[in-house]
């Protein structure tokens, strides 16, 4: 084993955040702790950017089988211990599952059944995306989460866990993360998954208590899932004697293969596994946006497009995934609309676009492909930045319901701007989450079924989008704003994840061109069925004028500040219209105005000069859809869809 | 990225950007014409939207806040860019988003005030949009499947007319469009005359040359519509004109016999049967 | 501009506490009978689309202010017209307990239109004359508010030398 480049990046990218967290974990003061979490998110940023130049290489470890199989082991053992401690019969029972399976393979390794030796670990360019992912987006959320935890801490309950419990699972993820995408052997890769669900476990039971529940919730999908995923590499080491993607991909081995994708199912929260996800909206926040949103649940999204690529063959289990997929995107976009906790309305969306990235990798044509890499990155950014300003915008004001949001705009200036831009990023033009979902569009069009759930998918995305946008920068009219004061860990973060996003999103066709059509290229080269009406769609939408929007948006922010920024006079102000009635006084005066930020209501004055409030709220459309029951019913047709998955991949 | 645009795509971008707001204008004063005809009186001249604008921008510009007013802006700018993507022949999907981007633009104008008629304008206006796009996207893929592109410029190429072969897409759009220009029964957010209910909803808190920028952003809604409707023939636009001129006379129509119903009836209304319609097209053509 | 505001005066009407006598009449300027659309005019409920206030009724405690609320959100230039006796003097409701007075001692009156109701050929004069000092107004006149009517005119008799004179008694 040769010291190169990659060797060592490979080292640093899954080793030294699990070093550092153990370093928080011990560390007796604030600060240390501190500048350690910072120190690794250079050393780790710096190490993925490394790693992405580098060009393709694979890694074999010696003496790697047992080491895994040790730590396969280990993790299994450690969760069964935590499922005897919390009394769930089903996880005890899924774990011993688990471990019978791994002790069956240790047995069929020693008894000469011998498997096809393959390197453990390699880069290409779909895993060098996901690290930059988890690599940069990663440790921005960690510095965040030093300024969001301490005050999270002042008002933890008694029965939260330590700030460096917390560190030590949140560094340490970001390793086990980086191992996961990483790895080419199965057993590595499970490994590094059961320990995401355990750092997703610790992390979501942070504060103690109530979140015990959702924690334990997570567990359980979560160890369904993995379940599966022993189960399939079982029966990958049995029937095709080799346990690496590559083995996977060149037997076309379904039944693992379709093991695996109910395993990302479950990771990735789509129908009928998303209650785990609602459930861990409990967690503090840097939780949610790193783990829920932005890495952990991309791990499924980023196995279901690893492995299907090779399986176009079986067009019925792909047209079944697909359908998980678009159903799971309409479904939660569906739900969302009637949420009005904000985390839960993200928590929704995440679901659908992960389901609309499986969709797309259902589908297996080039602009699919490519539209799924878009969604990924896209979406992580603008989600993560979005999570990281709800903590911010609830810490401020004591509340996630998105009704108490309104005037935030001048109060807190920065922040309202940065979520005006991550919101906008997920929804309109020119921005990379749209372009992503105008390609899936034109991707899907061949299928009319699910074309149909992607367009109410889309439009029922806008409405719920729309609503929050709306509402949180209402305000009156105020001659200057407020001077915002944040914690500068929190506004370090904020505000390079806006500049992500904003970079990301102008050079969003450009990123298009350079990275995911390569990418694309590569991946279906091999492929003798693509016609060339759908390679045509796919050059055509990388020449699309994106350059049109953003002139265009230039041109209205000229003409508004040319117009109107300046010209603009306080006495052109005028009071909304109350039918006369305002509760103010009939002109505009600046005292008037200072005590009017509440915009939940509108105080008018009635019958005997007596001062009413007005409210208007916004459309939940609880009459039309009611949660629960659309829950169950979006369900009953997720399970039925899985059963008939689980039923093709045996009829092959 | 793009090819050059030669001179000749040049002129006719300028030209569609200056010509469509005073279509989509006389357009709008044929409306009230026609309308005020059909109710047995003289009604105002053609050419009285024009006089409307000038009017509405020599008032004095009174606002609430600075932010409504950019967002007046961005609203006219992305209906300028509809027209100038239509007339590149750009992708019909990126058209769409962006028209959609005007109206969201609309909304959150509407929603950046604390007023309640706009606020529930504005909420109103966003279930339209709800229920008229998963009509357009469907047109947009009826386009595709028989050119196999999704370029404007592909529609032209088509060698039979488009209404021959999307019947039940074009009876489809006609309902988007009625919800697009804010015809009874669908005038739930704003209208022109109906402001019994929310006393003119989202532009309730525009005044001056801001409500000025709204109504030219309407008149070039207008004319990209009835463009719209003439390309139903494109083979032949004189009778595309016909067919235009018959669906402003079917739209006048529905507007006077018709009076405002709910929100929720629109909304089941529009996804029930002209969803239905045009799903059926898009099965008809995905089968043939 | 050319004078675009002649030619598209919209109106805003308020009710300050008519009997709705005025008010009738006024809708019907809008029915095809009278048809004051043809002119341009149209009837907006939200004063800040408006140039033409049309106020019918006299001035109380509680709608004191909201009539200053509401000629305050109408944009420059803007014109008032006062329909109807009630807002000149008082009308039928003079010296009741509760009336201050007419509207001008709230908001300047451009054109007062006398009668009770005042006939709509008599109110489209009002509105067309108002009208006229509103294209002024936007050339930058200043006018002061109108005087009040003391005398009734028919309008097809305006020119003729039949004039009938009433007198009011002079109120608050």
């Amino acid at each position: 084993m040769e010291i190169t480049n990659f060797n060592v990046l490979l080292a640093v990218l899954i080793i030294v955040p699990v070093v550092f967290g153990i370093v928080a974990y011990f560390s007796p003061w604030d600060k240390l702790r501190s500048l350690s979490i910072v120190l690794c998110s250079v050393i780790v940023a710096a190490a993925g950017l490394l790693i992405t130049i580098e060009p393709n290489n694979k890694f074999e470890l010696p003496g790697s089988e047992m080491i895994a199989t040790i730590l396969e082991v280990g993790i299994v053992a450690v969760i069964l211990f935590i499922a005897v401690k919390i009394k769930n019969w089903l996880i005890i029972l899924m774990s011993l599952v688990q471990m019978g399976v791994i002790i069956a393979e240790i047995i069929l390794a020693n008894t000469g059944h011998t498997v096809a030796h393959t390197y453990d670990f390699a880069t290409d360019p779909l895993t060098k995306i996901l690290i930059l992912i988890t690599s940069i987006v990663g440790p921005i959320i960690a510095v965040y989460a030093i300024g969001y935890m301490k005050s999270h801490q002042e008002h933890a309950p008694p029965t939260a866990a330590s700030l460096g419990q917390f560190f030590f699972f949140f560094i340490a993820f970001l390793g086990f993360m980086n191992g996961l995408v990483m790895a080419n052997n199965l057993k590595w890769f499970s490994f590094f998954w059961e320990a995401t669900t355990l750092c997703s476990y610790m992390l979501i039971g942070q504060d103690g208590g109530e979140s015990k529940k959702n924690a334990e919730r997570a567990l359980l999908i979560n160890t369904f899932g993995g379940t599966a995923m022993v189960i399939g590499v079982l029966w990958l080491v049995v029937e095709n004697k080799t346990e690496s993607f590559e083995g996977l991909l060149l037997a076309k081995a379904v039944i693992p293969m379709v093991l695996l994708c109910v395993a990302a199912f479950t990771k990735s929260a789509l129908l009928p596994f998303q209650s785990w996800l609602l459930g861990a909206m409990i967690a503090p926040t840097p939780v949610s946006a790193l783990l829920h949103s932005a890495t952990m649940v991309k791990a499924g999204s980023y196995l279901v497009l690893r492995v299907t690529p090779g399986f176009h063959d079986s067009t019925k289990v792909m047209m079944v995934i697909t359908f998980i997929g678009a159903l799971t995107f309409a479904g939660a976009a569906l739900l969302a609309v009637t949420q009005s906790n904000a985390k839960r309305v993200l928590a929704y969306s995440t679901i659908s676009n992960l389901g609309l990235v499986v969709a797309c990798a259902g589908i297996n044509t080039p602009l699919a492909y490519a539209a799924a890499l878009a969604i990924i990155c896209f979406h992580a950014i603008s989600k993560g930045l979005l999570f990281l300003c709800v903590g911010r915008i609830e810490q401020k004001i004591g509340s996630r319901d998105i009704e108490d949001m309104g005037g935030i705009l001048y109060r807190m200036p920065v922040t309202t701007s940065v979520a005006l831009i991550g919101m906008m990023s997920m929804l309109l033009p020119p921005f990379g989450m749209l372009l992503s979902k105008w390609m899936a569009i034109e991707a899907t069009i061949r299928s009319p079924l699910i074309l149909i759930f992607i367009i109410l998918g889309s439009a029922l995305t806008v409405f719920f989008w729309s609503k929050w946008i709306g509402r949180i920068q209402t305000s009156s009219y105020h001659p200057k704003f407020n001077k915002e004061t944040m914690d500068p860990a929190m506004g370090f973060s904020l505000v390079t994840l806006a500049l992500g996003v904003l970079l990301t999103g102008v050079g969003s066709m450009w990123i298009f061109n350079k990275f995911f059509a390569p990418i694309t290229r590569e991946v279906f080269a091999s492929r003798t069925d693509i016609s060339d009406v759908l390679w045509n769609v796919f050059t055509a939408a990388g020449n699309f004028a994106a350059v049109t929007l953003f002139v265009a948006v230039g041109i209205a922010f000229l003409a508004y500040w040319l117009l109107v920024w300046r010209r603009f006079k306080e006495s052109d102000v005028r009071l909304p219209y109350l039918c006369g009635e305002n509760a103010e006084s009939t002109v505009y005066t600046t005292s008037a105005f200072h005590n009017s930020e509440g915009t939940r209501s509108y105080a008018f004055r009635s019958m005997g000069d007596k001062i009413e409030n007005s409210w208007s709220s916004t459309t939940y459309l609880k009459n039309f859809i009611c949660e629960k029951k659309a829950t169950i019913w979006l369900n009953l047709i997720a399970w039925v869809i899985i059963i008939i998955l689980l039923g093709e991949a045996h009829l092959l | 990225m793009m090819d050059k645009i030669n001179w000749t795509q040049w002129i006719i971008i300028a030209v569609s950007l200056v010509a469509a707001p005073f279509i989509g204008a006389l357009i709008s004063g044929l409306d009230r014409k026609v309308t005020a005809r059909m109710q047995g009186r003289k009604g105002p001249p053609v050419i009285q939207p024009f006089y409307d604008i000038i009017k509405l921008f020599s008032k004095q510009p009174v606002a609430l806040h600075k932010l409504q007013i950019l967002y007046a802006f961005l609203h006219l700018v992305f209906m300028m860019l509809v027209v100038v993507l239509l007339a590149m022949g750009q992708d019909l999907l990126m058209i769409l988003f962006a028209h959609a981007f005007s109206t969201i633009c609309l909304v959150l104008g509407g929603m950046s005030v604390r007023s309640p008629y706009s606020r529930i304008g504005s909420m109103r206006k966003i279930m339209q949009m709800l229920a008229y796009e998963p009509i357009l996207i469907l047109i947009i893929v009826a386009i595709y499947l028989q050119t196999d592109s999704f370029l404007a410029s592909s529609v032209m190429n088509m060698p039979k007319p488009m209404l021959w072969s999307m019947p039940l897409l074009f009876l489809a759009f006609l309902c988007a469009v009625a919800i697009k220009l804010n015809k009874s029964p669908f005038d739930v957010s704003t209208s022109h005359h109906a402001h019994q209910e929310l006393i003119k909803g989202i532009t309730v808190e525009y005044a001056g040359p801001y409500l000025g920028i709204i109504e030219i952003a309407h008149f070039y809604e207008t004319a990209i519509l009835f463009f719209i409707i003439m390309v139903f023939w494109q083979t032949n636009l004189y009778i595309g004109f016909g067919l235009e001129t018959l669906a402003f006379v079917a739209i006048l129509i529905l507007d006077n016999t018709f009076s405002r119903l709910t929100t929720t009836w629109m909304l089941k209304y529009m996804w029930s049967i002209p969803l239905f319609l045009s799903i059926a097209n898009i099965i008809w053509l995905w089968s043939k | 501009m050319f004078n675009a505001v002649s030619k598209s005066p919209w109106v805003v009407h308020f009710n300050c506490n008519s009997c709705n006598g005025c008010d009738i009449e006024f809708l019907a300027c809008l029915t095809p009978h009278y048809d004051v659309e043809r002119f341009g005019i149209l009837h907006i409920g939200n004063p800040k689309h408006a140039d033409v206030l049309v106020v019918t009724g006299s001035v109380n405690n509680r709608n004191a202010r909201v009539l200053q609320n509401v000629y305050n959100q109408i944009p420059d230039p803007k014109v008032v017209v006062a329909m109807g006796v009630c807002t000149s003097s008082g009308g039928v409701f003079a010296g009741c307990y509760n009336i201050l007075g007419g509207v001008d001692i709230v908001i300047p009156v451009d054109v007062f239109v006398p009668g009770c109701p005042p006939r709509p050929e008599a109110m489209i004069d009002g509105i067309v004359k108002a009208v006229g000092i509103l294209e002024r107004k936007r050339k930058g006149e200043v006018f002061p508010t109108a005087p009040k009517p003391t005398h009734t005119f028919k309008p097809s008799e305006e020119q003729s030398a039949e004039k009938t004179v009433i007198k009011e008694e002079k109120t608050v």
